[in-house]
């Protein structure tokens, strides 16, 4: 083992060392996810700002400036939509959630009660971290809004002056109701009036006031839509898986024109002249090869996950599709390494056939793109497996039975295909 | 019992026969020199006894025991193959460790063994510096000493002088007689008749896979390398040498003779201005040439 463990650092130190053969790898697989991400999501998203909709059914001033306060949001993406398309947006995972202003929510202020509904969130149950950050924003939007709304000439003042008169001409109450109710209103038309005079009364209170109403709280409706799992997210769903293959194809290729390069230098000859067996020098390769695949495909899906929010649905299954598909391309670089006695008969064979299995696998168009004739050739390339095993991880919500016949054909021809390239090898060096 | 022995070994590549049945000995101690030109056969017949290639037929034996491919014969057996056989982009002591620690060694034998490689390849100033920036005859020096790290008593150097500068040359030349001092056993491949009469105890002449010729190189010499020549240039032609034999091209006499020195002494006594003396020893080029009619470089 510690033969075989020597020959695998020697070869990832190599790799590590040699610059053209590292952008291959993990540069290039990295350029090609962000360039058809960008390309295929229209270039124009904005990460840093949650993407919501607004549904604004109430049509009243307050629910207007509530809306144009959420817009003002530098934490939001907002956009107005119909309840339904809402809805789908949300289930489509093409928005993160739906803010609804339900008919006479401006009457309440948004806080509801009696015959007045409040505001409804809508949002993917499986984004419960978001949600307490969105309602957090709706709510300082509502006192945001009433503040607004309370000063000199804002709806509220119209509001309790219209709701003074109204109590004085209602013939229907008694007396003493009357009273009662007149001494509220003018009360408060009073208290406001003093809030006015207070100097940066406005700008202060605001934070007492939201206080002091958060211990009842706006009444925000949480509503959970289930997100649609059935397709992609975002481009960068099937961007990444693609460019794991190209990563794998990446290091494919380097370490088969590296096991070239050490059969032409005479390194690979001392190699086997050292007191241990051939399948330990070509453990030792394997091993290498292994390693930096599953490391640059880690790396590239790490990334896609906490950068561009690329789902991960079954960890464990993407975890047996990386080694899966790995284990594969290791066997394959090992036939490649065969194909020829020169770089150059090696390269031009490697990348032929590497190509070629990307072009019609998915590693440039992706599978959900491709018409049906394609996807059918596609069944005989193992990029279409590998990209297919990695997105039944990420998006496509495979069970472990639909993940076994991608798993097997990687696993299956991988060690066909190692177990090829060592005869031949053996066979050609003897 | 003999370090290497090797019996009526055959190996061709489809209808191109490589080596043809050769055989021989090499006694502990020995440095046993394979003299061909390229293409002989002298690479495979090495490759075959260390077990790289398979042979079509015949028996070798190392230290007694009959497969070299077996990892205990192997970690007898020191290689410095033709090729330089290095890591360009590792340093020369991260070569050093990498080869060293596949024979087996480890922690302070290994560092001490890396000390001592280095030193004695003269590279030690440059162990951090990247194999691709050395020149050719500091990579030939670290190819011979990645091949004798683990201390093998058999070292087999395989053309290890190709393509190096003479200070590198006469540094590999040291290195090997420092080896032979120890009493290692070399096997030593060359197309460069001096250097295998320099070092080599014994010396197989092979040319298309077989050897023509195998003795000691005096032997060698004894045997096919003919009568040594006098050579006097006059000043003008004197007379009263007809006696000694010889040919004539005007002034300049060349005499074949078993005593030389004697004819010398006899030219010197006769009185006559000579301008240019010049005494012809036959050599392993003239021993190579007499029994294949080709010039080692041909």
């Amino acid at each position: 083992m510690r033969a075989i463990l020597t020959i695998a650092l020697k070869d990832l130190r190599l790799l590590a060392r040699d610059k053209g053969g590292f952008f291959w790898v993990l540069g290039w697989p990295f350029l090609m996810a962000l360039f058809f991400g960008f390309i295929f999501s229209g270039g124009n998203d904005d990460r840093a700002a949650m993407p919501i909709a607004i549904v604004d059914m109430d049509q009243s001033d307050f629910s207007r400036a509530f809306t144009a306060q959420l817009e003002k949001s530098a934490a939001l993406h907002a956009s107005a939509a119909p309840l339904d398309s809402a809805r789908l947006l949300v289930r489509q995972g093409k928005r993160a959630a739906y803010v609804a202003l339900w008919p006479g929510a401006g009457r309440s202020f948004g806080f509801g009660g009696g015959d007045s509904a409040g505001i409804e969130l809508g949002l993917d149950p499986s984004r419960r971290a978001e949600a307490g950050y969105l309602e957090g924003l709706v709510t300082q939007a509502i006192f945001t809004t009433m503040q607004a709304e309370f000063r000199p000439g804002g709806t509220g003042r119209t509001q309790i002056q219209s709701s003074l008169a109204s109590v004085r001409a209602d013939t229907s109450l008694s007396a003493s109701e009357q009273a009662r109710y007149t001494n509220l209103l003018t009360n408060l038309e009073r208290f406001m009036s003093s809030l006015d005079s207070t100097k940066g009364g406005a700008a202060e209170g605001s934070g007492a006031a939201t206080s002091d109403t958060q211990a009842s709280g706006p009444n925000i409706k949480i509503v959970e839509v289930a997100e649609d799992e059935s397709g992609p997210r975002s481009a960068f769903e099937f961007t990444f898986p693609a460019s794991v293959m190209w990563a794998l194809i990446g290091v494919c290729m380097s370490f088969a024109i590296s096991i070239v390069d050490e059969r032409l230098r005479g390194t690979f000859l001392r190699l086997r002249l050292a007191p241990i067996s051939r399948s330990q020098v070509l453990a030792g390769k394997g091993l290498a090869a292994f390693v930096a695949s599953v490391g640059a495909t880690s790396f590239l899906l790490l990334f896609a996950a906490v950068v561009f929010k690329v789902r991960v649905t079954n960890a464990p299954a993407l975890a047996a599709a990386v080694l899966a598909a790995s284990f594969c391309f290791v066997g394959l670089m090992m036939l490649i390494a065969v194909l020829g006695r020169t770089h150059q008969s090696v390269a031009g064979a490697g990348w032929a056939i590497l190509l070629v299995m990307s072009m019609t696998g998915g590693g440039m168009v992706p599978l959900i793109a491709m018409p049906p004739w394609m996807q059918a050739v596609s069944n005989f390339s193992l990029v279409k497996w590998g990209v297919l095993g990695v997105e039944g991880a990420i998006w496509r919500g495979f069970s472990w039975a639909e993940m076994a016949l991608p798993l097997g054909i990687l696993v299956g021809v991988g060690a066909i295909a190692f177990t090829a390239g060592t005869a031949i090898l053996a066979r050609s060096e003897t | 019992m003999s370090a290497i022995f090797v019996q009526n070994l055959r190996k061709s590549y489809g209808p191109l026969v490589a080596v043809d049945g050769i055989s021989f000995e090499v006694q502990p101690g020995e440095c046993f020199g394979l003299l061909g030109p390229n293409g002989a056969g002298k690479s495979t017949a090495i490759n075959c006894i260390v077990g790289a290639l398979r042979p079509d037929q015949g028996e070798i034996k190392i230290h007694g025991e009959a497969d070299p491919t077996q990892p205990a014969v192997r970690a007898k057996i020191g290689v410095a193959p033709q090729p330089i056989a290095l890591y360009g982009d590792l340093t020369a002591e991260e070569n050093l460790r990498f080869f060293g620690t596949l024979y087996g060694l480890a922690d302070g034998k290994l560092r001490e063994r890396i000390e001592m490689a280095l030193e004695f390849s003269g590279l030690a100033a440059r162990r951090k510096d990247r194999v691709h920036t050395y020149s050719s005859g500091m990579q030939r020096r670290l190819n011979l000493v990645c091949g004798i790290l683990h201390d093998p008593p058999v070292i087999l150097l395989d053309e290890p002088t190709v393509g190096v500068d003479p200070q590198s040359r006469n540094l590999i030349f040291d290195n090997i007689e420092a080896l032979k001092r120890l009493g290692r056993t070399i096997v030593y491949t060359t197309h460069y008749m001096e250097e295998a009469q320099r070092l080599c105890d014994r010396v197989a002449i092979i040319d298309q896979g077989k050897i023509l010729a195998l003795d000691t190189v005096s032997s060698l010499l004894r045997e096919y390398g003919g009568t040594p020549t006098v050579e006097v240039e006059f000043a003008a032609r004197p007379s009263g040498l007809e006696d000694l034999g010889g040919e004539w091209e005007g002034n300049r006499l060349r005499v074949r003779t078993e005593r030389p020195l004697e004819t010398l002494a006899r030219v010197a006594g006769h009185g006559d201005a000579f301008q240019q003396v010049r005494i012809e020893r036959a050599d392993l080029e003239a021993v190579f040439l007499r029994l294949t009619g080709k010039k080692l470089r041909d």
